[in-house]
C-alpha cells in the first residue's frame, strides 16, 4: 500500500509539473521570447533546482484542513491514496479540457473527499478550509490581475515614444521586454519549484510517518525530495501544450510588454504570498496576471468566453476532486480488493484520457499558432470527440501562422 | 480571518511588480533614445539605461534572497 501511495504521489507530481508548465512559461512562448522547446527545458531544470532549495511548505501540506495528529483524526495511507487519485484524474481531466487550474486545490480537494468518505463529516476543518483554499482562490485573480492592469498600463506609458514636434508615433522599440521575459518567467518557474514539489514532498513523508518507517515530526529523506524534484521536472519538461495555448493565446492576445508585466506581478504575487504567509495558487494568479494584462493594453480584446470557462473549472475543482477522492476511498475500505479494483480503474481512467488527447494532438509545434483549436475544445462531455475533430482540422489548416 | 494578511501580499505584490516594471520600462526608454539615429543623444543616456537594467536585475536577485531559506534563514 505504501509503495502503492508513493508511486501515485510521484504521478501527482509529474501531472502538476506539465500541467502547471504553462504559469511560467506561456507567455514568453506566445511572444516569441524564447523557443517552445527551449522554455519547457529552461522551466524543467528551475523546477527541480526551485525542488531542492526549500523544504519549508512540505511541513505543513494540507496542514489543518483535515484534522490531523494528536487529538485528532488518524489519517491513513488509504486515505491519501484515495485522495490522490482524485487529485490525478481532476488533473488529467482539466489538462484534457485545456484548463488551467490549481493542483493544489485539486490535492485539497480529493483528500477532503476521501476523508468525509472513509472518516466522517467531522474530520473536515471548515474554517480553515474557507481561510487557506476558498478565500485566496477568490482574491489571487483578482489581486494579481490588478497588479498586471496597473503593471501593464505603466509600461505602455513608460515606453510610448512621439516626436515632440509633429506628436506622430516614433518606432516604439519594445523588444528589450523580450529579453526581460526570459528573466521574469525563469522567476516564476524556479518560485513553482519551491511550492509545488513541497507538497508532494509533504504527502509521501506523511505516508512513511503514518506506516511508521519513518520519525514522526522529522523532514522529509533525501531521496524522497529527489524523486519529487525529478517527477516534477520530467512533468514540466513533458510539457502542457494544451494548458500554454490556452494561457498563451486562448485568454487574450500577449505583445513581449505585457507578457513582462503579467510575469512580474505573477512572480512578485506568489513571492509576496510564500514569503508573507496567506497562500496563493500559482495557477490561479497567473492566469489573472494574464487577464489583467489583456485588459491593460487598448485595442486588447480578452476573451470573457474563455475566462468563463476557467472560473467554472476553478469552481468545480475542490468537488470533483473530491467526489473521486470520496468514490476512491469507500473502494479501498472494502479491503485489498478494493483498492486492486481503484487501482486498475484508475490507470484505466488514465490511458484513456492520454488515448483521447492524441486524437487531437496539441505539441510544442501548434501550442500557440492555432488559437481556433484552442476555442473549439469545449467543456460538455458529449461534444468532446466532435470538438476534438473540429479542433484537428482547425490544426491542419492553420488560419494566422504567426511565425 | 487574515485580513490584513491578505492586504500585505496585495500591497507587496503591488510594490515589487510595480518597481520592477518602472525601473525595466525605463531601461527599455532610454535604450530606445540612445540608439536613435536623427537626434544625437547625449551618451549618459545609454549608461542611465544600463543603470537601470541593473537596478531591476538587483530587485529580481533580492525577490530570489527571499525565497531561498540558506539565505534568509
Amino acid at each position: 500500500m505504501v509503495a502503492l501511495v508513493i508511486a501515485l504521489a510521484l504521478f501527482f507530481d509529474f501531472t502538476n509539473g506539465f500541467h502547471d508548465t504553462a504559469n511560467a512559461m506561456a507567455t514568453p512562448i506566445a511572444t516569441g521570447a524564447i523557443k517552445p522547446k527551449t522554455a519547457v527545458a529552461l522551466a524543467a531544470v528551475l523546477n527541480l533546482v526551485g525542488a531542492f532549495l526549500s523544504t519549508e511548505v512540505a511541513k505543513t501540506v494540507s496542514g489543518g484542513i483535515i484534522r490531523e495528529g494528536s487529538g485528532g483524526i488518524q489519517i491513513t495511507p488509504d486515505i491519501i491514496f484515495a485522495g490522490l487519485m482524485g487529485a490525478v484524474l481532476w488533473n488529467m481531466i482539466t489538462w484534457l479540457k485545456g484548463l488551467p487550474s490549481s493542483s493544489s486545490h485539486a490535492l485539497f480537494g480529493g483528500l477532503i473527499g476521501a476523508a468525509i468518505a472513509g472518516i466522517g463529516f467531522h474530520s473536515v476543518n471548515l474554517e480553515t478550509l474557507l481561510q487557506k483554499v476558498i478565500l485566496p482562490a477568490v482574491f489571487a485573480p483578482v489581486i494579481a490581475g490588478l497588479v498586471a492592469y496597473i503593471c501593464t498600463r505603466i509600461a505602455y506609458a513608460l515606453t510610448s515614444r512621439h516626436d515632440p514636434e509633429t506628436g506622430s508615433k516614433l518606432t516604439q522599440k519594445r523588444g528589450g521586454f523580450r529579453t526581460g521575459q526570459i528573466f521574469t518567467s525563469s522567476l516564476v518557474a524556479l518560485a513553482h519549484g519551491t511550492n509545488d514539489a513541497q507538497k508532494t514532498m509533504g504527502i509521501i513523508t506523511l505516508v512513511l510517518i503514518s506506516a511508521g518507517t519513518q520519525e514522526p515530526g522529522s523532514g522529509p529523506q533525501l531521496w524522497v525530495i529527489a524523486a519529487c524534484a525529478l517527477a516534477i521536472a520530467i512533468g514540466t519538461y513533458a510539457g502542457g501544450w494544451r494548458i500554454i495555448r490556452t494561457m498563451g493565446a486562448g485568454l487574450t492576445e500577449v505583445k513581449p510588454a505585457q507578457g513582462f508585466a503579467a510575469e512580474s506581478s505573477t512572480a512578485s504575487a506568489i513571492l509576496a504570498s510564500s514569503h508573507l504567509g496567506f497562500a496563493l495558487s500559482t495557477t490561479q494568479v497567473a492566469s489573472g496576471s494574464v487577464i489583467g494584462s489583456g485588459m491593460g493594453r487598448r485595442g486588447t480584446t480578452v476573451r470573457w468566453g474563455m475566462v468563463g470557462r476557467i472560473a467554472l473549472g476553478w469552481l468545480f475543482t475542490l468537488p470533483a476532486a473530491g467526489i473521486v477522492g470520496a468514490l476512491t476511498a469507500l473502494l479501498v475500505k472494502t479491503g485489498i480488493v478494493g483498492v486492486v479494483i481503484a487501482a486498475v480503474a484508475g490507470t484505466g481512467a488514465v490511458l484513456y484520457m492520454f488515448l483521447v488527447s492524441r486524437k487531437s494532438e496539441v505539441g510544442h509545434h501548434n501550442a500557440v499558432e492555432v488559437e481556433e483549436a484552442g476555442q473549439a475544445v469545449r467543456w460538455a462531455k458529449k461534444k468532446a470527440l466532435a470538438r476534438a475533430r473540429a479542433a484537428e482540422r482547425a490544426k491542419n489548416n492553420p488560419k494566422d501562422p504567426q511565425r | 480571518m487574515k485580513w490584513l494578511e491578505l492586504l500585505t501580499v496585495a500591497g507587496a505584490t503591488l510594490v515589487a511588480a510595480v518597481t520592477l516594471v518602472v525601473l525595466y520600462s525605463l531601461g527599455v526608454r532610454l535604450t530606445a533614445i540612445a540608439g536613435d539615429r536623427q537626434v544625437a543623444a547625449p551618451g549618459w543616456v545609454r549608461y542611465l539605461a544600463y543603470a537601470c537594467f541593473g537596478l531591476s536585475g538587483i530587485a529580481v536577485l533580492f525577490g530570489l534572497y527571499l525565497i531561498i531559506p540558506y539565505f534568509s534563514g
